[in-house]
């Protein structure tokens, strides 16, 4: 089972991946804080779409684990996990483990 | 070698389309409920049923394994039951719509993810003229398919960004063991109600399939296309 930090390593090397694909200056040099989606986040609803199944696939591969991110506990949830990297790790890590 | 996602390749149009494909250099990855019938170097089989979630997510997890990504998709798969509505169990009514729509769709969202990287993604879904014809006895088929058309316009519009096309075909009754059973009278007037009366052959589907598939077409989403001259 990853730990929270190697977790969070993907998450971030997917976000660079997709900020260099969709050109999102923002997040070229994305951290664990870098806002994502919704106030003051940089992606568009499309670039959150591709980043979630980036996600997905790089979680599959490197740790074997099949997940759905956009599963209706996240459609549901009174803050949305997709708002920051520190979120999105916690949401992933979630998933892994169930 | 381009990949092409084929349902319900064990017998009839499925099976067609995966052997002309194969014909044609691509690699193909077919699935039905039971066990391959195609036997060829580029064809992998995946035994599923279409409507179950977890079986499409490992599928297209394996695909991307496999080859990396995906060029197309038919979503051939699909049942029918011609019955009177007072007559049709709830039951009857699940189990098509699971196929039908739910199959649809689940295929549509995963291999949609693995068609992103080729920017050139091409979706064909399978509707039907009972639908547009509103053919008394296929209520649940029919609406089954209304739902796989509405699907295909909205799909063109949210993948369009993706450069993914997502067309349909509508065949007319072709002599498969879908259609096996309806009395020769109803084929009759159904087929009256076409503008060319005649029964439709696979390789009319294959052709309006291809239209769909083809490089050029790039600029071609949203539409359904109904064989036969139904409108």
């Amino acid at each position: 089972m990853p730990n929270r930090s190697e977790i969070e390593m993907l998450v971030i090397e997917s976000v660079r991946l997709l900020a260099d694909d969709f050109e999102i200056d923002a997040l070229r040099q994305a951290d664990a804080s870098s806002r994502l989606y919704g106030t003051d986040g940089s992606l568009d609803s499309m670039a959150l779409v591709n980043l979630i199944a980036d996600i997905e696939e790089a979680v599959d591969e490197k740790f074997g684990a099949s997940i759905a991110l956009a599963d209706e506990k996240a459609m549901s949830a009174k803050h949305s996990p997709f708002r920051d990297v520190s979120s999105l790790t916690d949401a992933t890590k979630e998933r892994i483990e169930a | 070698m381009k990949t092409i996602v084929i349902t319900g390749t064990r017998k009839g149009i499925g099976k067609a389309l995966a052997e002309y494909y194969l014909a044609n250099n691509w690699r193909v990855a077919g699935c039905s409920r039971g066990d391959a019938s195609i036997t060829n170097e580029n064809y992998v089989h995946y035994s599923l049923d279409v409507s179950d979630e977890k079986a499409v997510v490992a599928m297209a997890r394996d695909l991307k394994k496999r080859f990396g990504n995906v060029d197309g998709l038919l979503n051939n798969a699909g049942i029918a039951s011609m019955n009177h509505a007072l007559l049709t169990p709830g039951e009857t009514v699940n189990r098509i719509l699971q196929t039908n729509v739910v199959g649809t769709f689940l295929f549509c969202r995963e291999m949609a993810k693995l068609m992103r990287s080729t920017k050139s993604g091409r979706i064909v879904n399978f509707t039907t003229v009972a639908h547009p014809l509103n053919l008394e006895g296929e209520a649940i088929y029919a609406a089954s398919k209304a739902a796989v058309e509405s699907l295909t316009r909205i799909l063109a519009r949210e993948l369009a960004e993706l450069q993914i096309t997502v067309n349909a075909v509508g065949p007319t009754p072709i002599d498969t063991d879908l259609i096996r059973g309806v009395p020769s009278e109803k084929m009759d007037a159904l087929l009256a109600r076409q503008a060319i009366r005649r029964m439709g052959d696979v390789k009319d589907v294959i052709n309006a399939v291809d239209f769909f598939i083809r490089p050029e077409s790039d600029f071609i989403t949203g539409q359904v296309l109904y064989l036969g001259g139904v409108n």
